[in-house]
């Protein structure tokens, strides 16, 4: 089993990149699943993908393999309704899909995707993909795909929230609520402070998730310690020439910060050298457009050199893709760059 | 008069920050006092390497340039700070794991501390806080950008109690045209023009702003040339054989270039600015003082 994460900012072609890795997997026979989680969909555009339609077998036919590829968009009305009915009782689904706070979470896509992301891997695994590949979100959020389902995972294990979670009906009601505040003076302090509402609001929907919450506290702790394996896991930093080292950097310490193991680093989108130039007496405009090719072609030339030089030691492989002069409008496209890139 | 937010908003990596700095600078040099507002730790790590040297290079730009890297985390502490009085109680609480856990899962409670913080900067700053002339939001990327607007809506509508309060106050802030000055920025390639033109879309239908005008960035020279004088670009290479992988290149991408800008044009009607990609440079801050420039040679429009 193989899972292949891929970070990076927006904009560097991350997406795209995961995908042609994906299809690398799926040439060398493994059944291979490409699953991204940014809400902006992307992959959409080099797979053909529709939205709401579930996880998608890409044709292969123009490649000779026994592999296949697959491609499924992160739908979080989907996931989330798939976790509800599996983990709670009826009344309890009915509940919790009524309540306010379940329709601030499905309505705000901020957050709800980190976790359920990791809800999705689990998933994967179940439906026996040998090498998942994850496209995460841009820089802003990709941590937060690793980091929520832990916070999660403390939130759910935190004894007082057991407590509330499990009697938090009961013990409102009860005479004794009084005596059980005394001993949660701290949890009342929180209260007080983000406001009551809200926090009961956040308990009272938590205590009804709990069912869904414990399952999913394990789940996540188990996918954390595949996502910190080396022996299953890389994590491929895909940047542009001029983001290198500063993506570089910050990516490299934030992953080792987490005990992530790195494999690699991607530079995509390397312009090639630029040679030739115009006969002297053509026109001053051409003269220099050409010239402002050639200077940025030559920058980024020096960024790859700088790149092998800062990284070199420290990271196992470092890739570069080329600049294409075509949108990746299918599979062939994508084959291009999934040459450049081999085995991750 | 109020002045508005200026915000540079759009896809990821069309160099929101970047322009956001550079436009700074391009006021800060001239004596106005400016605040960048940023708040994702790579861009903070980005602005501290892109101005590292300004003071040496322009001392006046670097004494009016301020950057405000807001932490949500920290805002939400300082509630618990003014409302706790006692400091080792408020410490208690900000340490506790259920604290610190809560404002992690509770969805949208750390983009509407943002916002409340962005606000208090713009309309009543507290004595801690400068006298300023320009406020800058480097935005988050679109998804989020957007997320964030609409996250005061949602407290308002979903949930009761001083939160809530707070979300409607920042819903009527926040669709104040007054209030903000939008610049979408675009780069002309496939993704990021859908990206724009559904931002513009959704801008207008979801939280009902109409942008201030649109930036192109990162555009090449021969954008801006005549048709026929491109055509003509494969004669200009004089030994044909070399020159031909070079010239296709430039031409593969200057049809994409021109085919995107096309399509941005016809589908949103605002004012279109565009900038060239700088094309060489010695530092960061090189390169931010000739973006300066070239904003500094467009009618953005704003009374500042």
């Amino acid at each position: 089993m193989k899972i292949r994460v891929f970070l990076g900012t927006g904009g560097v072609g991350k997406t795209s990149v995961a995908a042609a890795a994906a299809l690398q997997a799926a040439l060398d026979g493994d059944k291979c699943l490409v699953l991204t989680i940014d809400p902006a969909l992307r992959l959409r555009t080099a797979l053909q993908l529709k939205p709401g339609k579930g996880q998608q077998k890409v044709p292969l036919d123009s490649f000779s393999t026994k592999g296949e590829l697959w491609a499924a968009m992160l739908d979080v009305g989907a996931t989330l309704n798939r976790a509800v009915q599996l983990y709670s009782k009826q009344e309890q689904a009915d509940v919790v899909l009524k309540h306010p706070i379940y329709q601030l979470l499905v309505a705000s896509l901020a957050g709800l995707p980190e976790l359920l992301a990791i809800e999705r891997l689990d998933q994967a695994l179940k439906d026996g993909f040998n090498t998942i590949v994850v496209d995460t979100a841009p820089s802003r959020h990709a941590f937060e795909f690793l980091d929520k389902p832990e916070f999660f995972v403390q939130l759910v294990s935190f004894p007082v929230v057991q407590l509330v979670g499990r009697t938090y009906k009961w013990w409102e009601r009860s005479p004794l609520s009084k005596l059980s505040r005394k001993s949660l003076e701290l949890y009342s302090r929180v209260e007080s402070l983000l406001g009551a509402t809200l926090v009961r609001q956040i308990l009272d929907f938590y205590s009804v998730f709990f069912n869904i919450a414990e399952g999913y506290a394990d789940r996540a702790t188990h996918s954390a310690s595949l996502l910190r394996d080396p022996r299953t896991t890389a994590f491929c930093i895909v940047t542009t020439p001029l983001k290198a080292d500063r993506d570089g950097e910050y990516f490299l310490r934030e992953l080792k910060k987490r005990r992530f193991p790195v494999k690699s680093l991607i530079m995509n989108r390397i312009w090639p050298p630029l040679e030739s130039s115009l006969s002297p007496d053509g026109p001053p405009l051409m003269q220099q457009a050409v010239e402002w090719y050639r200077d940025v072609s030559v920058a980024h030339q020096r960024a790859w050199e700088k790149a092998q030089h800062e990284f070199g030691n420290r990271i196992p492989k470092l890739i570069r893709v080329p600049e294409l002069t075509q949108d990746i409008d299918g599979l062939e496209a994508l084959h291009r760059i999934t040459q450049s890139i081999g085995e991750t | 008069m109020k002045k508005p937010i200026v915000v540079f908003c759009g896809k990821g990596g069309v160099g929101k920050t970047t322009l956001s700095l550079a436009f700074g600078l391009l006021h800060a040099r001239v004596g106005k006092k400016v605040v960048v507002v940023t708040s994702h730790p790579l861009s903070e790590l980005a602005v501290t390497v892109s101005l590292e040297g300004l003071k040496e290079a322009d001392a006046a730009a670097a004494a009016n340039l301020f950057i405000i890297h807001v932490d949500p985390r920290q805002v939400l502490a300082r509630t618990v700070k003014e409302q706790v009085r006692s400091s080792f109680l408020a410490k208690k609480v900000l340490n506790s794991k259920i604290y610190q856990s809560l404002i992690e899962v509770a969805p949208g409670l750390k983009e509407l501390a943002f916002l409340a913080r962005l606000q208090e900067l713009a309309e009543h700053p507290s004595q801690e806080d400068l006298i300023f002339d320009i406020l800058i939001w480097d935005a988050p990327a679109t998804g989020h950008f957007l997320d964030t607007l609409k996250v005061t809506k949602k407290f308002d509508v979903y949930l009761t109690g001083p939160f809530a309060a707070k979300g409607k106050e920042l819903t009527g802030f926040f669709s104040q045209r007054a209030n903000l000055s939008l610049f979408p920025v675009a780069i002309l390639e496939e993704m990021a023009v859908q990206e724009t033109i559904e931002l513009c879309e959704k801008l207008r239908y979801e939280v009902d702003i109409r942008p201030a005008g649109l930036i192109c960035n990162l555009v090449s020279p021969l954008l801006s040339a005549p048709e026929e004088v491109v055509e003509n670009l494969s004669e200009q290479f004089g030994n044909a054989g070399a020159g031909s992988s070079d010239l296709e290149f430039i031409l593969g991408r200057h049809r994409i270039e021109r085919d995107r800008f096309d399509e941005l044009h016809s589908s949103i009607r605002t004012t279109f600015h565009t900038i060239q990609r700088v094309r060489n440079w010695k530092s960061d801050l090189e390169m931010l003082f000739s973006l300066a420039g070239c904003l500094g040679k467009i009618p953005l429009g704003l009374t500042l």
